[in-house]
């Protein structure tokens, strides 16, 4: 049956082969990188044309399922499956190719470092976790999928161990997510206790709103926005995102930009109708999304480090995405719009994170000011793409974030409150600023010292022992020594080039993506003021970087430091780790993990040593009527059985 | 000549009787072990009777059985008192109480 179908055979092929894969390498051939690199592309290679092929060849065709019965009872059927319908294919071929690119350039970027195969290992499982969660069929599987990717992001942070903010960071988001999937989690529940079944197809179809009121509708999509918050970094859990940078660059481009910490907001879209269905659940997610797009572009500016900056960026573009579904929802329209900013995010933000990677990796620092004074515009096609991508980010005719942060402020634009869409303008106008921020310093440096009054950049002398004490992994693993300016190896240059060319095209590509998605593309009613409006926002914020960072007399310190207390305020991230930290101490430290301590002392521990007590001094007891005299106990014996046999004689 | 069926049983009680009298009062295990004989013999003779009683052949057939299993019982039984014996150089069950904790 299995081979008969090649469908089926594909999907089983996306899921198995990288879970072999990972298997094989642990197991195996850890210690033989490279042999673990080649069994992990392979199982990279088959998923990715698998992807591809059921692309163009399933596109246009009525969604595809096949549900195997997993777990039967009375009430609930959860099943195990494969859903390809366009939703899951657009994103099927986003993961399979930006994994498969990431793998390629991690040959370069990893090369030598000790644990080569442990980190194709993690990847193959992170590939593994995420192409079930973009097939799956039922919200359960989807959910037991979802977990998976935190763990393999969880591997992948903490994939540098030895340091300890790296296995910190690691933790903290694997904890953070868990938070926000507790609610996920109670939202399932509430799904099936309430509407009995868990499959996509179903939870979408109209029969929800019939067979639920209202606000449970809402109080479940409320609980699963919970994990699509932890996951896709909203506020008050994207707390985790930014430190999730510790991990190795292509990680972060894989997992923390393109394709995991998207995956929030594809369970939006996965779900649309369902979340659609509840108006409150609606306007929630657009007031947190908003909050999230201003609160991450503002700790943007001030940051220093360069994966920061984009990481921050993340945040805010993901914001952004749920802005365009929640919007969209309001107003009776499309997921189309959230889901091509996915789509052309995935392939510019991987881009942004590989060029920078690149960076890091020649000058072992993730100062960017620092990467400008040693000469980072040398490097001519990671400073090109890096500057592709950045203006695709910002939104700029033609690359592929025009467009579509286009549709998101058009869906804004059709709220009635126009307050939105002046957030939405906001951020970016802020979008526009910071990433032009990192383009022209990297473009345009000054002298060093120009760099010293920025807050939070290292000035260059103590940049050495900086570089050495955070990253000095990559100078072991690397070998700077022996050749200080490297050239950078064509398998890091290859998957630049390759998504410059995606952010290029993906724009163009928005009639064939939405007829593709909504069965129909719509004729779109050209708002020019929105139009000139948006355009005008990111060109004033891209000015406003060129007159603080650009031109020859810049100032170097960014307008935000005529406002101290806004500027302190952003470098210390709007003390969003302050507020968890004093949250942690003050009730889950002082008050839930001392009253848990407590009962488990006491209650729990007390109640086993109660019961072992009590037990061995019943027998200490009971041991003095044993005389060791065998008769005694034949006596008892015979007077016993003679009861019995009276009794039942009796009882006749 | 018939027996009646209330003297094969009378006699079996008493067989019976004297065993668990013997078996709770005699200190000697080779004498306990004659007495849980006595039972099982009186076990078969109730058998016998009610055999005879109801003119079927099932009773005559369990005291085979039982008697197999006694014949079992006596090697293993007679065994281990003959072990415990070149072990501890008597059988009095007074004096078996190591058991005791």
């Amino acid at each position: 049956m299995v081979f008969s179908d090649p469908i089926l055979l594909g999907c089983l092929l996306t899921v198995f082969l990288p879970l072999s894969a990972f298997a094989l390498i642990m197991i195996f051939t850890r210690d033989n990188p490279k042999l673990s690199l080649a069994i992990s592309l392979v199982a990279a290679t088959i998923p990715l044309i698998i992807a591809w092929t059921f692309f163009f060849k399933l596109g246009g065709r009525a969604p595809i399922i096949y549900n195997f019965d997993w777990m039967v009872s009375d009430l609930v059927k959860v099943p195990f499956g494969f859903l390809l319908d366009p939703t899951s294919l657009v994103m099927f071929v986003i993961v399979a190719t930006i994994s498969w690119l990431v793998q390629v350039y991690s040959i370069g970027y990893m090369a030598g470092d000790p644990g080569f195969g442990r980190y194709y290992a993690d990847l193959s499982l992170f590939a593994l976790a995420m192409l079930t969660l973009v097939i799956s069929s039922g919200l359960l599987q989807l959910y037991i999928a979802w977990e998976l990717v935190g763990l393999a992001s969880y591997l992948l942070i903490g994939f540098w161990y030895e340091k300890f903010s790296a296995s910190e960071a690691g933790k903290k988001a694997f904890v953070v997510t868990r938070f926000g999937d507790i609610g996920f989690f109670m939202g399932l529940v509430f799904l099936v206790i309430f509407y009995g079944s868990l499959d996509i197809a179903t939870v979408n179809s109209a029969a929800v709103a019939n067979s639920m009121p209202p606000w449970l509708i809402t109080t479940s999509g409320l609980l699963i926005f919970c994990g699509v918050m932890g996951k896709s970094a909203q506020f008050p859990l994207h707390v985790w995102l930014p430190d999730a940078m510790e991990g190795p660059t292509p990680v972060s481009a894989l997992l923390h930009s393109a394709t995991m910490v998207a995956a929030g907001v594809f369970l939006m879209t996965r779900i649309f109708p369902f979340f659609a269905a509840s108006a409150t659940t609606m306007t929630v997610i657009l007031a947190i999304s908003t909050l999230t797009l201003i609160l991450s572009s503002t700790i943007a500016l001030a940051a220093t480090d360069i994966k920061q900056v984009w990481a921050y960026s993340t945040v805010s573009q993901l914001g952004f995405m749920a802005m365009g579904l929640a919007a969209a929802a309001l107003a009776s329209g499309t997921l189309f719009a959230g889901y091509y900013h996915l789509t052309t995010h995935a392939a510019f933000k991987a881009l942004l994170f590989l060029c920078s990677g690149v960076f890091i990796h020649h000058f072992g620092t993730n100062d960017f000011f620092t990467m400008a004074t040693q000469g980072g515009r040398k490097l001519v096609i990671p400073m090109a793409c890096i500057t592709i991508a950045a203006l695709a980010l910002a939104g700029i005719f033609p690359f592929a974030g025009f467009f579509s942060k286009e549709l998101i402020l058009t869906a804004l634009a059709h709220l009635d409150n126009k307050l939105w869409l002046v957030l939405g303008l906001f951020g970016a106008f802020l979008t526009a600023y910071y990433s032009f921020r990192v383009i022209f310093v990297m473009l345009f440096p000054k002298s060093p010292e120009a760099y010293s009054k920025v807050p939070g950049h290292i000035a260059h002398v103590e940049d050495e022992a900086h570089g050495h004490g955070a990253h000095g992994h990559a100078d072991d693993a690397h070998g700077h020594g022996h050749d200080e300016h490297h050239g950078v190896p064509w398998v890091m240059i290859f998957p630049l080039l390759v998504l410059a060319s995606f952010t290029l095209i993906l724009g163009f590509c928005q009639d064939y993506l939405e007829k593709l998605l909504l069965g129909a593309s719509h004729p779109h009613a050209m708002n020019y003021f929105l139009l000139v409006a948006a355009v005008g926002c990111a060109l004033s914020g891209i000015a406003l970087a060129w007159l603080d960072w650009g031109r020859k007399d810049a100032k170097c310190v960014g307008f935000i430091s005529r406002f101290p207390a806004l500027q302190t305020f952003f470098i210390q991230k709007w003390y969003m780790d302050h507020f968890w930290r004093w949250f942690l101490n003050r009730f889950i430290y002082g008050i839930f993990s001392k009253w848990f301590t407590y009962n488990d002392r006491r209650v729990v521990d007390g109640g086993v040593d109660a019961v072992a007590f009590s037990t061995v001094g019943s027998g200490r007891l009971l041991s003095f009527i044993q005389t060791a005299f065998l008769q005694y106990n034949l006596l008892f014996m015979v007077v016993v059985l003679a009861g019995v046999g009276i009794y039942l004689m009796m009882g006749r | 000549m018939v027996v009646p069926v209330q003297y094969y049983l009378a006699l079996s009680v008493a067989l019976f009787a004297l065993g668990v009298i013997g078996v709770l009062i005699r200190r000697n295990a080779l004498v306990i072990y004659m007495c849980i004989e006595m039972m099982l013999n009186a076990v078969n003779l109730a058998f016998i009777g009610f055999a005879d009683y109801f003119k079927a052949v099932d009773g005559q057939m369990f005291v085979f059985f039982v008697l197999t299993v006694a014949a079992a019982e006596v090697a293993v039984g007679l065994a281990l008192i003959v072990a415990i014996f070149r072990n501890r150089g008597d059988v009095y069950v007074d004096n078996l109480n190591i058991l005791k904790w």
